[in-house]
């Protein structure tokens, strides 16, 4: 009685940041040349700055084969505006993939081809992002940290389309060497 | 259940105008850019016949899109030509895009167009997107009394091993004369190169040399014109142009082993 009770604390603390190496979201993405599906986890190494880490899959019925794909996205988002209520949106993703692929039918036997027989790799693809997200925010986790349910799209491009493109600027545009992933990512 | 399906229906929306990508190596275009070898021929059969076979012969469309542009613009100004013949390498990578951004271009043609495989388009999944895209990678044609054997000839993709090309099946092939007076073969790979199967080397030419009605055999892969008979058995083999050099070759044939080359530059510079 007469004991003022502190005021409750907000459960959730901006500066409640797990250790990087802890996964702080799952990702479930289409299309962005790395999977029919591809899914995966997420860290945080450094405000505004995640690594995402996929493994994807395309059937044979797509592809002539089913292919495995590996994947990782570092990906950079300098602004959170909110929105309004729960939802806020990062305009602005830029970022890069490697990506491996496994299971294609010509696989490139050891000493099938001479030393640089081809210069590029036929399995191993990297290229950049670029694109938006949308959260909304989901109570907080048990441990107190903030939780966003968000959907993303990227579009992209790989090593491959930029040459092509590259040599190819009358009769090639910057849009046919385009490539859209569709996904959501859920805070844990 | 109506969910997944709904969910369904728009990712293939989205696959079909490919920007919805699941890999650079899919095999998957819109219905009518399939069966591409099956249309022309369908296209060539309605053709009305002349007396004279006159072809364009042309190799390594690979990764030449403004050149490909400059190619059609240029055969479509040609006379009298049935068909144009490229002499695989039609993609870079054996990528669909490629594929899809070559016929494209090609599709501009005044006449049909017929491809064979080459060893940039067995890269990854290209085998699956060729068959996908064009059809058999071993396919026949006759027109104009003339019957056309396009093969896969590239050892080197599978590893050599004696599987490819299909010797047996180009037996066949040059054996079944009926209703035809002469006989071409073409590859991507002439048999003079370090990329054809070496063990393969003296059953496929023994079997051209085999064939008296066999008027030449064709190939690109060199990038360059060749012509000559390599094992002096009196089989000419020729080999052409990559597009990039802006060149290209009309092949007039006729009689029984007559035939006629001529060179066609086209484009500004080099």
């Amino acid at each position: 009685m007469g004991v003022v009770s502190p005021a409750p604390v907000s459960r959730v603390d901006p500066g409640n940041r797990r250790p990087w190496y802890r996964p702080s979201h799952v990702v479930l993405q289409t299309g962005g040349g790395l999977g029919m599906v591809a899914g995966g986890a997420g860290f945080t190494l450094k405000d505004r700055l995640e690594l995402d880490v996929l493994v994807g899959y395309v059937p044979e019925k797509h592809a002539g084969s089913a292919l495995s794909l590996a994947s990782a996205k570092l990906l950079y988002s300098p602004w959170t505006l909110p929105i309004k209520d729960k939802w806020s949106v990062k305009p602005l993703t830029v970022g890069g993939y490697i990506s491996y692929t496994h299971g294609t039918i010509n696989d490139e036997k050891p000493n099938q081809y001479p030393k640089g027989y081809y210069w590029f790799s036929t399995d191993t693809r990297i290229g950049p992002v670029l694109g938006s997200r949308l959260s909304y925010a989901l109570p907080p986790t048990a441990s107190g940290y903030a939780r966003n349910l968000s959907a993303y799209y990227e579009l992209g491009t790989n090593d491959l389309y930029i040459v092509s493109y590259a040599q190819n600027r009358k009769s090639l545009s910057p849009a046919d060497i385009l490539v859209l992933s569709l996904g959501l990512k859920l805070d844990i | 259940m109506r969910l997944r399906g709904s969910g369904g229906i728009l990712l293939l929306l989205l696959a079909g105008c490919q920007l919805v990508e699941f890999s650079p190596n899919q095999a998957y275009v819109p219905t009518r850019e399939r069966s591409l070898t099956a249309q022309n021929l369908r296209r060539l059969e309605v053709q009305p016949a002349d007396d004279t076979l006159r072809f364009v012969f042309v190799g390594d469309t690979q990764r030449f899109y403004d050149e490909t542009e400059a190619f059609v613009a240029s055969v479509n100004r040609q006379r009298a030509v049935d068909f144009v013949l490229v002499g695989g390498d039609i993609s870079d990578f054996g990528l669909t895009r490629e594929f899809r951004w070559v016929n494209q271009r090609l599709a501009a043609l005044r006449v049909p167009y017929l491809t064979v495989i080459g060893n940039h388009d067995l890269v990854g999944n290209g085998s699956a997107v060729y068959q996908h895209i064009y059809g058999p990678l071993n396919y026949t044609f006759q027109y104009q009394q003339t019957r056309f054997i396009c093969l896969d000839n590239n050892g080197r993709e599978y590893g050599f091993g004696r599987q490819v090309p299909d010797v047996s099946w180009l037996r066949q092939q040059l054996a079944d004369t009926a209703g035809t007076r002469r006989t071409i073969v073409v590859g991507h790979m002439p048999p003079t190169d370090e990329d054809f199967d070496p063990q393969l080397v003296p059953a496929y030419t023994a079997a051209l040399r085999g064939c008296p009605q066999l008027v030449f055999h064709l190939a690109a892969h060199v990038h360059r014109f060749t012509a000559g008979q390599p094992f002096h058995d009196r089989v000419t083999y020729l080999t052409t142009y990559s597009l990039q050099k802006k060149r290209y070759h009309i092949l007039t044939v006729w009689g029984q082993r007559e035939f006629r080359l001529e060179t066609v530059t086209y484009g500004a510079g080099n």
